[in-house]
């Protein structure tokens, strides 16, 4: 049994959020995905503020940011996590449908660790999902403090 | 008595080449005037010897002087001077003790050299009255010169009094001469200066000249704007005593100055418009992209979680509705993503550099194989010359144009594609690309270009009818033209051009 470490997942889809973990439930990957639905949510959990206050404080192994989200959009969430010394280290994928330039510019110059676009077609989209998590959770070696399920469970 | 030719010198004592010295016969005119000289002195020894003899003394003097002054007025100053000689030994020989002999005795030689120093003086008076003449009217000619020209003149005194009116100035004014001199300039042409006319006047004497504009007033109250230069005349101890202005109409210029002006501003306007509905546009292709893709999406993962769970109980036409549903799925988010591509042709910023158009044909044609696997294709390809546009445009057009060659020879054993350049072309490079594919209806090759227009029946031949429009709008980025030739079962050629010359 691979070791599985946590994913922050940021998406306001509740649609994608289905499909995502279905996608990662088939390869048994969705035991460690906390779902955040905007980018404050998400920027509440990785500040363990409001109704994250309690948890511990390991950084996530990995993130999946939506770009287009409500209140704080993922630009602005991986911007304020990339300048962010603690953070700074949290691998950041952005999963988005848009594969406008401006996007992939703006992402990669903030420094996002990899962006994939979400295939229209279904396998090719569980496809994306399940190498996503396998490569980020399962087989990269994530930087020091962030948190492996062993530790938790 | 010979005559020569006047020499004229230049200031810098250049000799003018009409006026090289050139000894001269003496020609008839001259002839004529001496002889008329030694004429008129004749007839002034006769009448004075015929006085003589009638007992009046003391006329042969002035005779002969006035015999020398006529000649000197009229035949000029070589002829005067002989009949200085003439009159002079006449007076000796028969007025002068002793009479009938040329020695003159010591009594009479002041009378005599009284009478040659006179002489020469009236010939000398003459001469400078002929200078002067000819000196008027020189300066009356330039003068009337500088009333015929079209530029507006006209001198004002020290008191703004005008006191010279050329004929520009009539017809930029409306006013004759007669109306205008001897009156104020300022007050006449209701002169409006941004600048005080006290200041100008200041300028003017500190630097003696002055430019600038003004408003004025013409003689029927319409408004002219001048272009108006003054340059300030001083008299011989420096003091200022009139100022020769010079204006020029620059109403129509200022009119259309501000036309282009207005115009400008208007651009400006169509500018920003422009850009605010380029944006509009942007935002409206952002959120096609992320908004419409996502749906879509959601029906195809749903459907296809659907039918891994359903599918066993579902019949065989159930089954067909479900692919149905994803297909079309497929096929809307291929055309978004088409569509997408396209606009994002418009809004991109061209980047031209110069390349190898050779190396990106091959390149691109190497990116079709995917597409060409178990097929039989004979590429042919010609030689290319480098061109300066877009590289990765030109590359998405290139690969448009091959992959609609691929797929409409899908139905031949033996596909014919070839590629190569037109020649004979200065301006631009022209590239075709020909295929013995099923081809199109020229009747119908209006429509090859247009956004989602298809000749061809989905099941025949798969696509979303962006393609050729993507083609034609990144030419027309380059600024050159598309077309195509063909007929329907003989394979289409499709040519584009990209102008050869670098932008600047």
């Amino acid at each position: 049994m691979p070791i599985f470490r946590r994913i922050l997942m940021v998406e306001d889809d509740p649609n994608d959020v289905e499909l995502t973990l279905t996608a990662l439930a088939e390869y048994n990957l969705t035991n460690e995905v906390v779902v955040t639905r905007d980018g404050e949510e998400a920027l509440d959990y990785l500040y363990c503020r409001g109704a994250f206050a309690t948890r511990t404080t390991d950084n996530p192994a990995v993130m999946l940011l939506d770009l287009k989200l409500p209140k704080v959009d993922g630009l602005e969430v991986l911007q304020q996590v990339k300048s962010d010394a603690n953070l700074r280290m949290i691998p950041v994928v952005v999963l988005t449908s848009s594969h406008e330039e401006r996007d992939l510019i703006a992402s990669y110059k903030l420094g996002v660790n990899a962006y994939v676009v979400k295939p229209v077609d279904f396998h090719e989209f569980v496809n994306a999902i399940k190498e996503l998590g396998i490569f980020w959770a399962v087989i990269n070696e994530p930087p020091p403090g962030s948190m492996r399920s062993k530790d938790v469970t | 008595m010979s005559s020569r030719r006047i020499v004229r010198f230049s200031s810098s004592s250049r000799i003018v080449t009409e006026g090289m010295w050139r000894p001269e016969l003496p020609s008839r005119r001259a002839l004529l005037k001496y002889g008329l000289t030694v004429v008129v002195v004749c007839m002034g020894l006769a009448v004075a010897l015929l006085l003589e003899r009638y007992n009046f003394t003391g006329v042969a003097d002035p005779l002969f002087l006035f015999a020398i002054a006529l000649t000197v007025w009229f035949a000029g100053p070589g002829p005067g001077l002989l009949a200085v000689v003439l009159s002079a030994m006449a007076l000796n020989y028969f007025f002068i003790e002793p009479i009938y002999s040329l020695a003159v005795r010591p009594a009479e030689f002041p009378h005599f050299v009284i009478f040659i120093v006179f002489a020469l003086l009236i010939s000398r008076f003459v001469k400078s009255r002929d200078e002067l003449t000819k000196e008027v009217a020189e300066r009356t000619q330039q003068a009337s010169l500088l009333g015929l020209t079209h530029d507006s003149i006209f001198v004002r005194d020290m008191s703004d009094v005008i006191t010279y009116w050329n004929r520009g100035a009539q017809e930029l004014y409306g006013l004759r001469p007669e109306e205008a001199l001897g009156k104020h300039a300022d007050r006449l042409l209701q002169t409006v200066s941004s600048m005080p006319l006290d200041e100008i006047r200041a300028e003017l004497l500190r630097t003696g000249r002055w430019e600038g504009e003004l408003d004025n007033k013409r003689a029927d109250g319409t408004p002219v704007a001048v272009s108006s230069r003054w340059s300030l005349q001083r008299d011989a101890r420096g003091r200022p005593v009139a100022i020769l202005c010079t204006n020029n109409d620059i109403t129509d210029r200022k009119r259309r100055d501000r036309d282009i002006r207005t115009l400008n501003e208007n651009l400006e306007k169509r500018t920003s418009q422009l850009q605010a509905s380029n944006q509009e546009l942007e935002a409206f292709a952002y959120s096609v992209s992320h908004d419409l893709r996502a749906p879509l999406r959601h029906m195809v993962g749903y459907t296809e979680l659907l039918q891994k769970g359903a599918s066993s109980g579902l019949d065989q036409k159930n089954r067909r509705y479900m692919t149905m549903i994803l297909e079309s799925a497929k096929r809307m988010g291929d055309l978004i993503d088409d569509l997408l591509a396209f606009s994002r042709i418009g809004r991109a910023e061209a980047r031209k550099t110069l390349f190898s158009l050779e190396q990106l044909v091959t390149d691109t044609v190497r990116e079709t194989q995917p597409e060409t696997v178990g097929r039989n294709i004979a590429w042919t390809l010609g030689t290319f010359p480098d061109v300066y546009a877009d590289r990765s445009m030109l590359r998405v057009a290139l690969m448009n144009l091959l992959l609609n060659a691929v797929k409409f020879t899908r139905t031949r054993e033996h596909a014919e594609i070839e590629m190569g350049c037109v020649d004979g072309k200065d301006d631009e490079t022209v590239v075709f690309i020909r295929d013995n594919g099923v081809g199109f209806d020229m009747k119908y090759s209006n429509k090859l270009f247009g956004v989602f227009q298809r000749l061809h029946q989905t099941e025949a031949f798969e696509g979303t009818g962006i393609g050729l429009a993507t083609v034609q709008r990144i030419i027309h980025r380059h600024g050159g033209r598309v077309w195509a030739e063909g007929a329907v079962g003989t394979g289409a050629t499709f040519y584009f051009s990209v102008p050869r010359r670098m932008e600047i």
